[in-house]
């Protein structure tokens, strides 16, 4: 009964604009690594990559539960808060070890998804609304934890989140690919998965045909906010400080932009978990390319705005095929 | 039918687009009041300035004479007291007037609110403030209260950020650090520090803040003048804030790994770079040198440990300065309308000894 809302797929036109509406981000990775194997110096350097990914890892991470919200047709925008909230509560509990202070960062998260899918599914308030007050709330709520203060951590369980790496692989980079694994066997595989994608695909149709809507919808804000949470928990690490006043701020836009470059439309009904891992990645790379190329900071921004053109101007294709 | 279509996709992505330009608007703001949170420690006795530049006398204000100690003397501030510069700027303010020993005190904070400054600055009118010392969170904006102040005659001093308005007329003077000089001063020691070979990257503040503009004007004419032999390879921006400066260096150091010296337009960024020298391998404060602006008690301990070369302080400890400037000028003495704050330096010298008082 699912199955049928399930899989938009997309009848593939031969031409050009069909092919890169499919690919068009694995695409421009392809020619933005060419083009620093020419003109970058040590771009190609397994250093470079270790950075690379290292630095896309709370991107990536946060867009990976975005990629779920946006799939219910939602959007949460309270991502960046959560990650400071989370951050402010590390130096409260770091005195107890790295897995109770992991734990207590995630549940922190997960009680603010909470707040976030009851308003959403429970009451009606629009995704947008409501994560907005949460945003605004939750970055007010952690400078008040954090009682206003940066602190430095340095619990060496902590730090080796940011720091340590296993056979050469960062850690960090383990368990955001750990989580992209995770995420899309919940996506492809799961009933929830499906379930999910039913929901935004058409809300109604969903309700109609009996699946637990509104607690589907609260348990995808609880593991969005429980992402961004992790990210936020990595992100200190890597500082090796709790800055809850700047820690995620904006990063909401980042995430947003990898998903939908990734191939997931704001529209809802599909979610491509490893076009919003390209999609990050093309963002990190093309940050990369400009810092490496000194370009200032105002292009930078301007690139990243023509690139979400382009993907909304691509996806108008495919939305009306839909 | 398609037409309209494609109209609202349009529309769709120009309000896209517009929304993300909205929002770094909105950054680039937050930035510049940070900014301005750079500041440190001069020893704090700096006390009348000498004289220079164009003056302000209580005849040219048209002011009354009064007696500090028996005035009620309000201070307004603009920032939430979230960073060090802030609170050791209110502090200093604070103290200061406890040791004239005024007649009373009051003090307000605008918790970065333009409009609650000036009700604040109303509020401390009401309350019979005879002399206002006002941080402005904003170089416009502050003209309603201003004029409430003018009404009455209260003088004005204004500290750390300049009003865009007319000096011994809208107020009596401003009170600030030289960013400019500021950016000079990281500069010499940069030079004097490696020695006059370097290849620098510079961590620039927010895009579009007086801050930022001044420190790297400062910094690269001064080394265009007296370092030859360094060259600036990369300027990038790192927004003020610890994990920019981080990822940003982390990038610049692959693509660039003969660089020997990091410039940090504050503390914060230059905490940042070091992080990502750790990272990268090398030892920050000898295979790569790092220099910022600020003076916070992180940056200056850094010093002490060798993982760290150099800081120029931008002083918030405004308290002596600003009554010295009131004493003289209601007792009917001419004031400067622009005075510099003295700013201190930090390095491998001096930094065991003043840690403490870093703010």
């Amino acid at each position: 009964m699912t199955q049928a809302t399930v899989s938009v797929s997309v009848p593939t036109r031969g031409s050009v604009l069909g092919l890169f509406q499919k690919y068009g981000v694995y695409i421009a990775i392809v020619l933005l690594l060419a083009y620093n194997l020419f003109f970058t110096p040590n771009f190609f350097a397994v250093d470079n990559f270790r950075t690379q990914f290292v630095q896309v890892v709370p991107v990536l991470i946060v867009a990976l539960g975005m990629a779920l919200v946006i799939g219910t047709e939602g959007i949460d925008l309270s991502v960046g808060a959560v990650m400071a909230l989370a951050a402010a509560v590390i130096p409260l509990y770091v005195g107890y070890g790295l897995v109770p202070t992991l734990l207590i960062a995630i549940l922190v998260g997960a009680v603010i998804g909470a707040v976030n899918g009851s308003m959403v599914a429970f009451i009606g308030v629009q995704p947008i609304v409501a994560t907005l007050s949460v945003m605004v709330a939750g970055r007010g709520l952690a400078l008040l934890v954090a009682n206003e203060q940066l602190k430095s951590v340095t619990d060496p369980g902590v730090l080796s989140l940011g720091r340590d790496s296993v056979l050469g692989v960062p850690i960090s980079v383990i368990i955001a690919a750990v989580l992209v694994g995770g995420v899309a066997i919940l996506v492809n595989r799961t009933t929830f998965g499906k379930q999910l994608i039913a929901i935004g695909g058409s809300r109604r149709a969903a309700e109609l045909s009996g699946l637990p809507v509104k607690r589907i919808l609260l348990l995808v804000y609880v593991l969005c906010a429980a992402l961004a949470a992790v990210a936020g928990v990595i992100g200190t690490a890597r500082l090796g400080a709790s800055v809850p006043s700047t820690l995620g701020n904006l990063i909401e836009l980042s995430a947003i932009t990898a998903v939908v470059v990734g191939g997931t439309p704001l529209s809802g009904g599909q979610v491509k978990v490893l076009g919003t891992l390209a999609g990050a990645l093309l963002l990190q790379f093309i940050s990369a390319t400009l810092i490496k190329h000194n370009v200032p900071d105002a292009y930078s921004q301007i690139a990243q705005a023509i690139i979400i053109l382009l993907a909304v101007y691509i996806q108008r294709g495919k939305a009306r095929v839909k | 039918m398609k037409t309209y279509r494609k109209g609202r996709a349009l529309l769709s992505a120009a309000a896209c687009v517009a929304a993300v330009g909205l929002v770094l608007t909105g950054c680039t703001n937050t930035g510049t009041t940070s900014s301005a949170s750079t500041g440190s420690a001069t020893d704090a006795a700096q006390t009348a300035a000498a004289v220079s530049g164009p003056t302000c006398s209580l005849a040219d204000y048209k002011g009354d004479k009064i007696d500090l100690t028996q005035a009620i003397v309000g201070f307004s501030q603009s920032e939430k007291e979230d960073n060090p510069f802030r609170i050791a700027e209110t502090q200093s303010i604070t103290d200061e007037a406890a040791k004239i020993g005024v007649k009373k005190f009051i003090k307000t904070n605008a918790q970065s609110t333009l409009s609650k400054q000036i009700s604040d600055i109303n509020d401390l009118i009401s309350q019979g403030a005879q002399v206002l010392i006002v941080a402005p969170l904003n170089s416009d904006g502050l003209e309603p209260a201003l004029k409430a102040a003018r009404d009455k005659n209260i003088p004005v001093i204004t500290i750390d950020r300049k009003l865009n308005a007319t000096a011994c007329s809208d107020y009596v003077s401003f009170l600030g650090s030289n960013f400019v000089q500021q950016g000079q001063r990281a500069a010499d020691q940069l030079i004097a520090g490696t020695k006059g070979t370097a290849k620098v990257a510079v961590l620039l503040g927010s895009s579009g803040n007086g801050v930022t503009t001044d420190r790297t004007s400062g910094f690269v004419d001064e080394i265009k003048a007296k370092g030859p032999g360094i060259t600036i390879v990369a300027q990038q921006t790192g927004d003020f804030a610890r994990d920019k400066g981080q990822s940003v260096t982390e990038q610049l150091l692959q693509s660039n790994p003969d660089i020997t010296a990091i410039y940090a337009e504050n503390d914060e960024m230059g905490l940042g770079a070091q992080a990502a020298i750790i990272a990268a391998g090398k030892t920050p404060g000898k295979d790569i040198q790092i220099y910022s602006i600020d003076g916070t008690k992180n940056a200056v301990s850094q010093i002490v440990t060798g993982a760290y070369n150099g800081v120029i302080e931008s002083n918030p400890r405004f308290g002596p300065l600003a009554f010295a400037t009131l004493k003289s000028f209601l007792a009917g003495d001419a004031v400067g309308q622009d005075i510099v704050i003295q700013d201190s330096q930090y390095d491998s010298s001096n930094a065991a000894a003043k840690v403490d008082s870093a703010f």
